[in-house]
């Protein structure tokens, strides 16, 4: 993408203000979206993103500055911009970058900018179509295909320089059911770290039906009064929850300022003992892999949480130099326009030992969250809320009527603790996650599990 | 390669393939922040950004593609690729280029100009001082940053349109962290407007305010209540529901208010205007994604729904005429509809006159989670929400940790009170405090 001269050249400006590191990052990225509506192609996204982010550490002081070109001279450019920004002393630094391949450990089979649209469009048109047909209270079905073909090339002072393609790809159905002036939707969108051969793995058929299912059931469902109970949360989606109560505040982006609620308590018994979460960024075409992450380090396989302790915060360089921490291969960034910071990959509660049959048996009275939609915390407070999608009553240990309008609520550092049972099936499922250095891929999971209390929101 | 020679390269390939409909959007972007933490830089950053995307239309389908990589090669591969993508629309619906002969209006920017030197940075750093020193309770882990922006818009079409709007802005932002017993409280204030223009001093006041105002806060029992939204937390809701007025929506079967213009829609008191060069807004703009003039509009009189928000697609559909409301969230967006600076029409009174109206009940000024808890299509929501009880008229004890939920298009016709204190959530949407009467809390 970039030469090695010209990153040499980059770099040494970069250092010449006084700065005791500097970073180029570089991206390429080829996106494509095909929106269907009606089970006709509406729009079709067609972009290419491409510049450089440069940033040079003081300390734990951070100037950067980045341009949407990779033309040398905007390079070299952006580089002199950031380095004026510091202007402690006057420095000659010579960077002998050495290349690293680090390996790629998610195989692409087909590359999809090279297959023409009508390819994708028959399977998205197969999903829509099957949606449909579901039933004839489906008033309407959108559907959506992304493909992203993104390479980025870092290179540092300590000499690093490092390379990834990271292909993914990603489809999407939703369904729109209506009756007696009401709407109700459901909606099923599956992706991985794949080409095309993704589609090997799907059945459109049955994507396009699920979608229209939770809808349907939906639009028949009552209202949840509201109150605190006991919730079963169900696999795959359902990790959103630890994801979003826990997962953020894990992120050396708060916990190194302060802004944490697990701030500070390495070593502790933060969860139940039955809960050990995981952030895992080696999973082979997982949809939040990556084989380095955005500072150039390798990714791996961290163990936030072991039988309810927590073992380690996801850290990126920065924020280390902040905690006295080495990365944990946690940096990440949606592209050269944003700041990297720490984030999460593929992030699941492990399996339990429970059943799921005794996990639903033994609540008398709740919820049992089948689809969970998304959710948002404020680390600081650890505050979340998320949406159910798709609730039903749990009434004398048997799963009942469907209900609509649940959220779930409350404080992740209480949460983790109510976490009673833990079931064994693990599931994963596909997110995108948004924060301060933009929107990127993210796998949530987990087995089934029962919060013993939780406030649910409903009317 | 600059801008002008990637444009005539890419009018020429187009001219080689014998396109004969065809539209350039290009933006640009350049942008300055400081991030404070403690008493130190935490981070500067620079940026300088633009893109380009070419549209053509092929047999009434519109193709897109858009690129940030100024090369012969990709000026090329840009044509061919959006040619490919019109070709594989299959929706009826007829796109369009924009003819010239709108009556574009002449603004004046009053963003202010680019700070010089050290002002940012200074301002970020004052912003800082004056929060620890609003409360001894601030903590480390507070943040200030101050930003400084400029954005170009310009289309240029195979037709002859040829039109740019330049827009700029600083924004701040001040997050202080309080301890109290143990537990850390966060608040948040930002502002957008003129650097010069920043009281930094009372920006610091209120954010410290609405961290403290919300120690010891408690939980509210279940039940029904009626409830004020603060002028910000109404102008939140109003954002996510926007896209129901939007006619490409309702056009899809996608809003509740499809084939509704005429009806009443909301309570008498309630008009809803979209102004694209609000007195005394931001960012104003004279043109839509499209090349269609904007120009202010009420999209619900007095409860009534006058009109939905069109592009030139939805309006032909529809028969009418586009209210200039096409939109591309960035550069690389295919066309959309959405408003410009759409906000609810202030009424009469302050907001301790609509607290004293509501009588008992619950003010909400917070609510999180509107991406997981707010759905356009069905129109319900249920929100995680911070705010303070309302007793016998006025603003009571501190309340957190509940939802309130309903249904956006019933709370529009359940609307009992609007006051005067209208207030802006960035540069898009806006609003009064409203009272709502009788909506689901779920707590304890």
């Amino acid at each position: 993408m970039l030469s090695r001269q010209l990153l040499t050249e980059a770099l040494g400006r970069a250092l010449s203000t006084g700065a005791d590191y500097a970073e180029v990052y570089a991206e390429h990225t080829r996106n494509k979206t095909i929106n269907l509506v009606a089970g006709k192609t509406d729009k079709i996204g067609d972009g290419v993103v491409s510049g450089v982010g440069i940033r040079i550490f003081k300390g734990t002081r951070c100037v950067c500055g980045c341009a949407s070109s990779l033309d040398s001279q905007a390079v070299l450019d952006c580089a002199s911009r950031v380095a004026q920004a510091l202007q402690e002393a006057t420095q000659v630094e010579h960077v002998v970058l050495r290349e690293r391949l680090f390996g790629d450990v998610h195989p692409i089979k087909i590359v999809p900018a090279g297959v023409e649209n009508s390819y994708k469009i028959d399977f998205m048109r197969q999903m829509c179509q099957a949606a449909m047909s579901y039933s004839d209270e489906i008033s309407q079905v959108t559907g959506s295909f992304l493909e992203a073909d993104h390479r980025i090339l870092i290179a540092t002072s300590e000499g690093l320089l490092a390379q990834d393609r990271q292909i993914r790809t990603r489809v999407s159905v939703s369904s729109v059911a209506s009756g007696g002036g009401e709407n109700q939707t459901g909606t099923v969108s599956p992706g991985a770290r794949k080409g095309l051969e993704l589609f090997e793995d799907l059945n459109p058929a049955e994507l396009g039906r699920e979608a229209s299912a939770q809808a349907v059931t939906m639009l028949h469902a009552g209202y949840i009064t509201g109150g605190t109970m006991p919730v079963a949360i169900e696999n795959g989606f359902g990790g959103v929850i630890f994801h979003e109560a826990c997962g953020h505040s894990l992120e050396a982006s708060c916990v190194a300022l302060g802004q944490s609620q697990f701030a500070g308590m390495l070593g502790e018994q933060i969860a139940n003992p039955k809960v050990t979460a995981i952030d895992d960024g080696t999973i082979p075409n997982g949809w939040g892999s990556v084989n380095i992450d955005d500072e150039g380090t390798p990714s791996r396989k961290n163990v936030l949480i072991e039988k309810g302790v927590l073992k380690t915060y996801m850290v990126d360089k920065l924020n280390g130099r902040r905690m006295g921490m080495e990365s944990t291969g946690s940096s990440r960034r949606q592209g050269y326009q944003y700041e990297p910071t720490s984030r999460m990959t593929n992030t699941y509660i492990a399996a339990g030992e429970d059943r799921d049959e005794d996990i639903i048996a033994s609540i008398e009275y709740g919820l049992y969250a089948k689809k969970m939609g998304g959710g948002s915390v404020n680390p600081v407070t650890g505050q979340f809320n998320f949406a159910v999608n798709e609730g039903y009553i749990i009434r004398n240990g048997k799963i009942c009527e469907p209900v609509r309008g649940a959220s779930l609520i409350g404080k992740g550092s209480d949460i983790i603790r109510d976490i009673d049972m833990v079931g064994s099936k693990v599931a994963r499922a596909q997110g995108m996650c948004g924060a301060s250095s933009g929107s990127i891929p993210t796998d949530v999971g987990q087995p089934l599990i029962r919060v013993s209390s939780i406030t649910v929101g409903g009317r | 390669m600059t801008y002008q020679e990637f444009k005539d390269a890419v009018v020429r390939y187009a001219g080689q393939r014998q396109i004969g409909e065809y539209e350039l959007y290009f933006t640009e972007r350049d942008s300055a922040k400081v991030e404070i933490y403690k008493e130190e830089i935490k981070s500067y950053k620079t940026e300088s950004g633009m893109g380009i995307c070419f549209r053509c239309i092929a047999d009434g389908k519109a193709g897109y593609a858009s690129t940030e990589n100024l090369t012969a090669e990709e000026a090329e591969s840009l044509v061919l690729r959006a040619w490919d993508n019109a070709v594989s629309i299959e929706s009826e619906e007829e796109c369009f280029i924009h003819e010239p002969g709108d009556s574009y209006a002449a603004v004046e920017q009053d963003g202010g100009a680019a700070p010089q030197g050290t002002r940012l940075v200074e301002a970020a750093l004052g912003l800082q001082r004056e929060l620890y020193q609003a409360d001894a309770r601030v903590i480390d882990g507070t943040q200030s940053f101050v930003a400084y922006g400029e954005e170009k818009y310009a289309i240029c079409n195979s037709k002859g349109l040829d039109l740019e709007d330049r827009v700029s802005y600083s924004i701040c932002y001040a997050m202080p962290l309080v301890s109290e017993g143990g537990e850390m409280y966060d608040g948040l204030k930002d502002k957008m407007g003129r650097l010069e223009d920043f009281d930094l001093k009372a920006i610091a006041g209120e954010a410290v305010e609405d961290a403290v105002s919300t120690i010891g806060a408690g939980g509210v029992s279940s039940g029904s209540y009626n409830v004020v939204f603060s002028n910000r937390v109404m102008a939140t809701l109003l954002a996510a529901y926007a896209p129901v007025f939007s006619a490409e929506a309702a056009q899809q079967g996608m809003s509740l208010l499809n084939g509704r213009e005429g009806e009443k829609i909301a309570a008498d008191m309630v008009t809803i205007t979209d102004d694209p060069r609000y007195e005394g807004g931001v960012v104003k703009r004279t043109f839509d994604g499209e090349g269609v003039a904007a120009y202010e509009k009420n999209v619900v009189e007095q409860g009534r729904l006058v009109t939905l928000l069109h592009n030139l697609k939805t309006a032909a559909a529809a028969g009418v005429k586009s209210t200039g409301n096409a939109s591309k969230a960035s550069y690389s967006s295919v066309v959309g509809v959405s408003p410009f600076l759409f906000y609810i029409q202030p009424v009469e009174g302050t907001l301790e006159d609509i607290l004293a109206q509501a009588g008992e009940g619950i003010y909400v000024t917070e609510v999180s989670g509107l991406h997981a808890g707010t759905n356009s299509v069905t129109g319900d929501f249920s929100l995680s929400s911070k705010g303070f009880l309302v007793k016998e008229g006025r603003k009571g004890v501190p309340v957190k940790n509940f939802t309130v939920s309903g249904n956006f298009f019933t709370l529009l016709k359940d609307i009992q009170g609007v006051g005067a204190d209208l207030d802006f959530l960035g540069s898009n949407f806006g609003s009064p405090s409203v009272l709502v009467p009788a909506l689901a809390v779920a707590g304890e």
